[in-house]
């Protein structure tokens, strides 16, 4: 026994592993998945997603068995409920509550407490950052839209009646359709909440201007874009969140028809407004984090 | 000298009209290094450009050996910087934050939460570095500041202000670590424009003002920059008389005397001209410069 103590390790030099610039990527992403999660932050920071993570997946559970027990009172009434293009709608409003918060979360704090100074002193590059943050959130917002399109999959395969096999044979074109269309809501969704993240230096302004923007503008822009004048047509164009949508319906059945179409423009017309968005938002939120560098 | 840890020829920085930097030339030596100047010196700028994060008007430089305009993540590899303002992620606990900056720096993970454990201790905060950051102390925060500019071994630190906005006892406490980092091969850059802090801190001065270099050198070699304060018997008006006739600024104040600044020369001029006088020499004491006096010298000695 002895009564010794360490009063001081000193300090300990390091000559092992550097990752470089690739590292501190993989950490940025990371820390961008922990987040979004609220994980190693207080715990109010974790009500939020992971109550909306819970009511995706439990939901998900929901449908497959409606599913089921419809298909065991009588097949086809199973054509009344909403399957993989009816599931996108049905979580729309989960995703744009789940962006409003991953968003802002990304991108706010680091820039309003300073912290990108420190980040940046480090072998990091404006790319590398902002490239990261993106890969934190298509991974999440992907998984929200896409594991119910998973677990529905595989519950219709496991209930079909010709064995699961023949309906993963008979629906192969679910396995692009479906990442396509994910696609198509995250660029679109990521490119608004990209962009006003980057110019609102309030997480709660922002998610309130994204979720206004994608709710009321759209809504304002569907109505004018029926009006008489000259070129009413084009303002149905800015009813920004059809846009995913059209480009849903156009791969799945077709639903509802949007403003856009009631204007006459095709669902390409959809397709280059969302390349258009983030295009724009890539080129503004990068510009002005190399000033911020 | 030894070989310098940064050389800087003909650096000028502006940001339109204003020149941050003008026409700098400057070798850095391994150790301590202060870095001194009125706010809006330049000092900010410079350890931007050091670190790669603005690119220079004209001139070049080097870091370490790289140039960081043309390698800045090789340059940024190897060193750490400490921010003056806020830096610091409320939300995040400090060990999880300074691990995550030793993974910005390329540290695996799992060597990474080791390191951040090991340097929050050095600096202090071994107890509270699973409590979150916004609520710790001002010198608390500045601690956790220090922690992630050194968590990854750099082989330079850059430290802005780093005693800014603590107490005394925080400030001491800040400084000595700084002390401390030259024992572990670190070489340190510190900004301040507290120079009593670099006085008593640094090897080496390097001072700004609005842009131009003042002086780069060593911090020791000031005192024949002081002056020598005399006590003599009697007959302090003639010795201080005989000292103004050979040119040497001399004032009264009963029976003791200001003279200089001095030197050796000056002591041996006063033990002179007040034997001659007929006085004895109760006491002279050779007073250091304070860099405070230097800096209000424009540098010059």
């Amino acid at each position: 026994m002895t009564d010794q103590v360490i009063y001081d390790r000193g300090y300990r030099s390091y000559e092992g592993e550097r990752r470089g610039p690739a590292g501190a990527r993989r950490a940025v992403y990371k820390d961008g998945l922990r987040r979004i999660l609220g994980l190693g932050r207080k715990a109010r920071r974790k009500i939020f997603p992971w109550s909306l993570i819970s009511v995706a997946a439990i939901a998900a559970f929901i449908f497959v068995g409606v599913h089921w027990a419809i298909g065991n009172i009588e097949e086809s009434l199973r054509e009344g409920v909403p399957t993989y293009g009816g599931l996108f709608d049905f979580y729309s409003a989960i995703s744009l509550l789940f962006i409003a918060l991953a968003g802002p979360a990304l991108l706010i704090p680091d820039r309003t407490k300073g912290v990108l100074s420190v980040y940046f002193s480090r072998p990091l590059t404006v790319d590398g950052y902002l490239g990261a943050k993106v890969g934190s959130f298509v991974t999440l917002v992907g998984a929200i839209y896409m594991v119910p399109q998973l677990l529905l999959h595989l519950g219709l395969a496991l209930i079909a009646d010709d064995g699961a096999l023949d309906y993963f044979g008979a629906n192969l074109d679910i396995l692009w359709k479906v990442p396509v269309v994910t696609l198509s809501y995250i660029a679109l969704h990521g490119a608004v909440v990209f962009f006003l993240s980057a110019v609102i230096n309030r997480t709660g302004i922002a998610a309130v201007a994204y979720i206004g923007l994608l709710t009321a503008v759209s809504g304002i822009a569907g109505g004018l874009s029926s009006a008489s004048f000259a070129g009413a047509r084009y303002i149905s164009l800015l009813s920004l969140d059809q846009h995913p949508r059209i480009i849903r319906d156009s791969l799945f059945e077709d639903t509802v028809e949007y403003p856009a179409e009631v204007a006459g423009f095709e669902v390409w017309a959809s397709v280059l407004v969302i390349a258009v968005l983030t295009l724009f938002a890539i080129w503004f939120v990068r510009s002005r984090y190399r000033r911020l560098a | 000298m030894p070989d310098p840890i940064v050389q800087v020829s003909g650096l000028t920085h502006d940001y339109g009209e204003v020149v941050a930097l003008r026409d700098l030339d400057l070798e850095i030596p391994e150790g301590v290094i202060g870095l001194v100047g009125a706010n809006g010196a330049g000092k900010t700028t410079l350890l931007r450009l050091l670190l790669g994060l603005l690119h220079p008007t004209s001139g070049t430089l080097s870091v370490l050996g790289h140039n960081p305009q043309t390698d800045p993540l090789d340059v940024r590899a190897r060193i750490g910087y400490m921010p003056e303002g806020q830096c610091l992620p409320e939300e995040q606990t400090a060990a999880d934050f300074v691990s995550y900056t030793a993974q910005l720096a390329g540290i695996p993970p799992s060597e990474a939460r080791r390191r951040a454990s090991e340097t929050l201790f050095l600096v202090g905060l071994e107890e509270e570095r699973f409590r979150f950051i916004g609520d710790f102390s001002t010198g608390m925060q500045q601690r956790v500041k220090l922690a992630q500019a050194i968590v990854h071994d750099p082989s330079l630190v850059l430290l802005d202000e780093p005693a800014s906005g603590l107490d005394p006892d925080g400030r001491e406490q800040m400084l000595a670590l700084i002390r401390r980092l030259s024992e572990f091969d670190i070489d340190v850059i510190v900004s301040s424009h507290v120079l009593g802090d670099i006085e008593r801190t640094c090897d080496w001065v390097v001072m700004l003002d609005a842009g131009d270099l003042l002086r780069s050198g060593p911090l020791g070699g000031f005192d024949r920059l002081g002056t020598v304060l005399v006590e003599v018997l009697d007959h302090a008006e003639t010795v201080a008389a005989a000292l103004e006739a050979r040119g040497i600024a001399s004032a009264v104040d009963g029976r003791k005397i200001v003279a200089g600044p001095g030197d050796d020369a000056v002591e041996r001029a006063v033990i002179e001209e007040t034997a001659r006088a007929g006085s004895g020499l109760v006491r002279m004491i050779r007073g250091s410069a304070s860099l405070e006096d230097l800096f209000l010298q424009g540098g010059q000695e």
